[in-house]
């Protein structure tokens, strides 16, 4: 919102401020200052000047030669094509150097041969209004040789407040609440302003019926012997300085008690209202009415109308109808003031995109005092300019409104201890009175009054008060004080280190990188990721069409960022640790399961065929998840091949394994899930040509882990023996998996292997068709004694042995 | 048998003088001295020698022996001293070459930033709770005190679940106050953080999904005055230096009063493109806990008083990286998180 400076002078004295000032003041206890702008800085360089002669131009019949005396030794020659110059007027003048609205800069100039030194300037040509039939006819009385915004008198400095910080104060939307404000944090009077109707004639009242709760009070005022015409420029100045574009003298004024008061109303012609009177109505299904921007506008039973009869004429609240206008030469009005409810204003504005000035502030929920009161300023300052208009009959006032004005007790012990500011009684009720609340002594705290326009929602706890007496008497006040207490460490918070020693982990020497993905996952992903058919809670009201499925995991929002980096690096590792939510699993009160997840994704080239066993990115995420697990105090997890369905449409149906881990019961729990991508989604996912990965993902669910037991603290002893080394390497069928010789290996050591490392997978002639061969770095120790020659030879024969029961061979000697 | 001890030192010490490095002298020694060698087979020779010509050659021997032994010592000190000073030398040393890179991962942004301001916060006895992105109506709002025509609800602002309706993808942390007052005791001193979300166009300084840090702190002195003082704490330990704040008027419905803290721009003196050229920045909404909060979490708001503070992580994290787009923190490209 737009507040004039000089508009304010007119409620409080603020002499001694500077606008910056007032502009703090505002921002420290009233509501958020955006900027400070000066009004119209150009008029301070156009300056009066006086037409001494218009002679008719040589060579051009519409222009004409001026001298224009502007106070300086020599006057100017001006060559002017305004039909209205004349000798004897006042007049605006840009001279040579002088930079107009619009980059225009003034220039020495010969127009048709004859110099010109300078412009006689139109309204227009000034930004000060749409006229642009002649020049600007400055009043007689304007001092020659200054500069026009001196001698006019209409220099102001415009405050730009933040409207969101004046939601909840409806009484702050117009000049007179703010200079409320200033008067009260400053310890100035706020200037008195007759607010009571003149008297009435005792004709008859016009007829208003309300036929909906929507509108709570409604005020109706003829008026007659108006003369429609241009506005006075005191009035034109107070609008164009707060953005308004001044158009005639009915519209400017109903604008001026707006933005002075914060109270729309609505000047009617009255000839063209029916005899049947106003009635205000919720409009029917599919009614359909015109607005004076010549939108056609379809309504609904939410949208509150206002009605001459049965046929609209305007919004309640937003915007005029088409037959509201007032025609020209019409001198009966009727001034309507009313008061609506705010959501229904709110939600037809929003509904019909046209939130306006007006609807701004019923939208804020207006004080239902203030529509007689702003119907008293409108006519009194019509008055001051028309003494002839009269009031023919007394207002018609309707509406179950009631007076919002309360009582609230307010203990001074409350606001020390909310603020820690130590105030006395006295203190706190000066600080209210500045605001124009009455305090008196109630029983143990004061008795304060809240006036009307501040006890709607505004004002209504002792609370309330509280704030309001902090910010009169300044919050810079309240001393900074540190929390003292006994308080307990806060306990260990398992989640939170399981959470940063994955992330630690991962983005450590694994050399995953961290990526937050949004919760929404699109129709088109869910198709293309196979998850379509899993329950989604869903959106009603996405961002973007078809982005409206809340996430059940942070996995598919991974699988997407695999493309765009893949074009960009070689090797791709994204991890995210998030929250999913599964709508099958709801609470009683309906809220959805919510599980948290570590999801990670890993894309390469895939591995070269020559490439050791293990080089490719499958066993590398095995290793990485863990050497994850054990990172975060957990055994090495075994590896499951899932039996049954596994529910992960993204996942290769037979590279795909089970994460698990022993729980408290040290049963096994499968904590997640790690697999190859299902062939057909790279494709889908954009990785194919040069792009062509190997892709590995895996989900750990958190909640899972934290039931798992933690791998039990201590160590084990180092062998006091040393141990014997040998590499071994079995030839078996195809089928015999490395588990299996692992367990051969175990078998034939019998106890003695402590450890056993596969090194090398080999297919080839010399293994034989259908064969592979399995090279292992087996360990054999003995906590009891040092190991001979003999054992490894008796390991190695019953290795044979167990090598010949699979069918196949021991290869190594 | 004396000229030849006397010809074998002349040799001997010559040919030590010339051993070129400790692997020549070594094996130098090893000629001269070793079991081998002719020393020793001199010394060998001696009982077959004359009797009276024994003493004085085994003297000759010996005395040759000690002589050798310390100059081969005097030579392994110079070849060793010469030795360390070429490897001091840095003749063929690049200081240009590059580093061998130590690759790793990179936490988010956003990660580093929320750790920093949770290590603050527990430091000071906080507990960090969290609650549901996917939240009921009654806590994000109703409870909140924002009744259902408050504007705030309007489907311009806020993600609304389909179904019963009364399901919004929280707009704030703050349902997380409410959580915490109806299980936790007062005493309590609570952060928490995590998404957010509003239904809003998305530009350089606005997505959708956002990132909040809540706060709230309830107990039987618990003043404005302290308020103040926790976020003053918060922000000298992010900005490494005490920073000067100030309070003003601010509207939230689940706080009374209400307050906003801006903070002395740490960037500028006198205005900069951060602040907007106002040396004020706008850090934190606050205030103290509305009673209508308090009562809809069954506290007794006149034995306890609390306060509350919410502010925003991207921002904040935008600040203390100089990042310049919100949109980088859920765009997952590497270029931008290998950076951090
Ligand atoms: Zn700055």
């Amino acid at each position: 919102m737009l507040i004039s400076t000089r508009w304010l002078g007119r409620h409080v004295d603020l002499g001694g401020l500077a606008p910056e000032d007032v502009a703090e003041s505002l921002t420290l206890s009233t509501a958020e200052v955006e900027g400070i702008t000066a009004f119209a800085p150009h008029l301070d360089d156009v300056r009066v000047g006086f037409v001494q002669t218009r002679e008719p131009h040589p060579d051009a019949d519409k222009l004409a030669v001026c001298t224009v005396d502007v106070g300086a030794e020599e006057p100017l020659q001006i060559v002017c094509g305004a039909p209205n110059v004349d000798a004897g007027q006042k007049v605006a003048v840009a001279e040579v150097g002088c930079v107009l609205p619009g980059e225009l800069k003034i220039k020495k100039a010969k127009i048709r041969g004859v110099p010109s030194t300078g412009m006689i300037c139109s309204v227009r040509e000034l930004e000060l209004g749409d006229e642009h039939d002649g020049i600007w006819v400055l009043d007689e009385d304007a001092a020659v040789g200054l500069g026009v915004a001196e001698a006019l008198d209409v220099r102001d400095t415009v405050i730009e407040i933040d409207n969101k910080s004046l939601t909840h104060r409806p009484d702050l939307w117009g000049h007179r609440g703010i200079a409320g404000e200033l008067a009260a944090i400053h310890g100035r009077e706020l200037l008195p302003l007759d607010l009571s109707l003149p008297p009435t004639g005792d004709g008859a009242s016009f007829p208003v019926r309300i036929d909906s709760v929507a509108c709570s009070r409604y005020v109706a005022l003829p008026v007659d012997g108006v003369r429609q015409g241009r506005s006075p420029d005191w009035l034109r100045f107070l609008l164009l300085a707060v953005g308004q574009r001044p158009l005639d003298l009915l519209v400017d004024l109903s604008n001026f008690v707006m933005l002075d008061l914060g109270q729309p109303n609505h000047l009617f012609d009255r000839g063209r209202l029916s005899a049947e009177g106003i009635v205000v109505r919720m409009a029917n299904a599919g009614e359909r009415t015109t607005t004076l921007d010549g939108e056609e506008r379809s309504l609904g039973e939410e949208d509150l109308l206002i009605c001459s009869g049965a046929e609209p004429v305007a919004l309640a609240g937003i915007m005029g109808g088409e037959g509201s206008k007032v025609l020209e030469g019409t001198s009966e009005l009727l001034l309507e003031v009313a008061h609506f409810d705010p959501v229904t204003v709110r939600r037809s504005a929003i509904r019909l995109g046209t939130r306006s000035d007006a609807s701004a502030r019923f939208e804020k929920g207006l004080d239902p005092a203030l529509p007689m009161e702003a119907a008293a300023h409108l006519v009194r300052t019509l008055t001051e300019l028309q003494p002839q208009i009269t009031l023919p009959a007394p207002p018609t006032d309707v509406g179950a409104w009631t007076d919002q004005s309360r009582e609230i007790d307010l203990r001074g012990e409350r606001v020390r201890r909310l603020l820690g500011l130590s105030l006395t009684d006295e203190e706190i009720a000066d600080s209210l009175r500045r605001l124009h609340f009455d305090v008196s002594a109630g029983e143990g705290a004061l008795r304060v009054a809240v006036p009307s326009r501040r006890a709607g929602k505004d004002v209504t706890l002792e609370e309330d008060l509280v704030e309001e007496v902090g910010r009169i008497v300044g919050y810079e006040r309240i001393p900074v004080r540190r929390l003292t207490a006994e308080i307990a460490p806060p306990p260990p918070d398992e989640r939170r280190a399981l959470v940063r020693g994955i992330q630690d982990r991962l983005s450590g020497g694994a050399r995953f990188h961290e990526v937050l993905t949004y919760s929404f996952l699109s129709d088109d992903a869910l198709a293309t990721l196979g998850l379509a058919d899993l329950p989604h809670l869903q959106l009603r009201n996405p961002v973007r069409e078809g982005e409206r499925s809340i996430r059940r995991s942070v996995l598919p929002g991974l699988l997407g960022l695999l493309e765009p980096n893949r074009r960009r690096r070689t090797d791709v590792r994204l991890f995210e640790v998030g929250e999913g939510y599964l709508p099958e699993r709801a609470s009683e009160r309906g809220e959805p399961a919510q599980v948290h997840e570590v999801a990670l994704v890993w894309a390469a080239p895939p591995a070269a065929a020559a490439a050791r066993f293990d080089a490719g990115c499958f066993a590398g995420l095995q290793g990485v998840v863990e050497d994850l697990l054990r990172g975060v105090g957990f055994d090495t997890p075994d590896w499951e091949v899932p039996d049954g369905e596994l529910n992960e449409p993204w996942a290769h149906p037979g590279r795909a394994l089970r994460v698990v881990l022993p729980d408290a019961s040290g049963a096994g729990r499968a904590v997640g899930v790690l697999a190859a991508l299902e062939p057909g989604l790279h494709r889908a996912l954009g990785l194919e040509g040069e792009l062509a990965s190997d892709v590995v993902a895996a989900r750990v669910s958190l909640d899972r882990l934290l039931e798992c037991s933690r791998r039990s603290a201590g160590y084990r002893p180092i062998p006091r023996y040393p141990a014997t080394k040998l590499d071994v390497a079995l030839a078996l069928g195809g089928e015999v998996g490395v588990g299996d010789c692992v367990a051969a290996i175990e078998r034939c050591g019998k106890g003695l292997v402590a450890s056993c490392e596969l090194f090398d997978v080999f297919c080839g002639e010399s293994v034989g068709a259908g064969r592979r061969s399995m090279a292992f770095h087996v360990v054999l120790a003995s906590p009891e004694r040092t190991l001979g020659e003999a054992d490894g030879r008796k390991f190695l024969r019953r290795l044979e042995r167990a090598a010949a029961d699979l069918g196949g061979e021991l290869r190594s000697e | 048998m004396e000229d030849r001890i006397a010809q074998l030192g002349t040799d001997a010490r010559a040919r030590i003088a010339a051993a070129a490095d400790l692997e020549a002298l070594r094996c130098i020694e090893r000629d001269l001295l070793g079991k081998q060698g002719p020393l020793a087979e001199i010394l060998a020779s001696i009982p077959s020698l004359d009797k009276a010509e024994r003493p004085a050659v085994g003297r000759l021997a010996n005395v040759l022996k000690c002589e050798l032994l310390a100059v081969a010592a005097e030579r392994r000190e110079v070849l060793e001293a010469e030795l360390l000073a070429a490897e001091r030398s840095c003749e063929d040393f690049d200081p240009t070459l590059p580093a061998r890179p130590a690759r790793r991962g990179s936490l988010h942004p956003i990660t580093r930033v929320r750790r920093r301001v949770e290590d603050v916060f527990t430091s000071m006895g906080y507990r960090i709770l969290e609650g549901p992105q996917v939240e009921l109506d009654y806590y994000n709002f109703q409870a909140l005190n924002i009744p259902a025509d408050h504007p705030a609800r309007e489907m311009q602002d806020t993600f609304y679940c389909t179904g019963s309706g009364n399901l919004v993808m929280r707009t704030h942390t703050s349902p997380v106050q409410v959580r915490t007052m109806e299980s936790v005791e007062p005493p309590y001193r609570v952060i928490s953080l995590g998404r957010v979300f509003r239904k809003e166009e998305q530009d350089a300084t606005h997505d959708h999904t956002f990132h909040q840090v809540e706060g709230l702190v309830v107990g039987e002195d618990v003043t404005a005055g302290h308020l103040i003082g926790t976020l003053r704490s918060l922000l000298a330990h992010l900005f490494g230096r005490e920073l000067d704040t100030r309070l003003r008027p601010g509207y939230f419905p689940f706080v009374e009063p209400g307050f906003e803290l801006d903070v002395r721009c740490p960037f500028c003196e006198g205005g900069c493109r951060v602040c907007g050229r106002t040396s004020w920045i706008e850090f934190c909404g606050l205030g103290m806990v509305h009673p209508r909060v308090f009562a809809a979490s069954g506290v007794d708001s006149e034995r306890y008083t609390g306060f509350a503070f919410g502010f925003g992580l991207d921002r904040l994290t935008m600040m203390l990286l100089g990042i310049d787009d919100v949109r980088h923190f859920m765009a997952g490209d590497l270029r931008f998180l290998e950076q951090f």
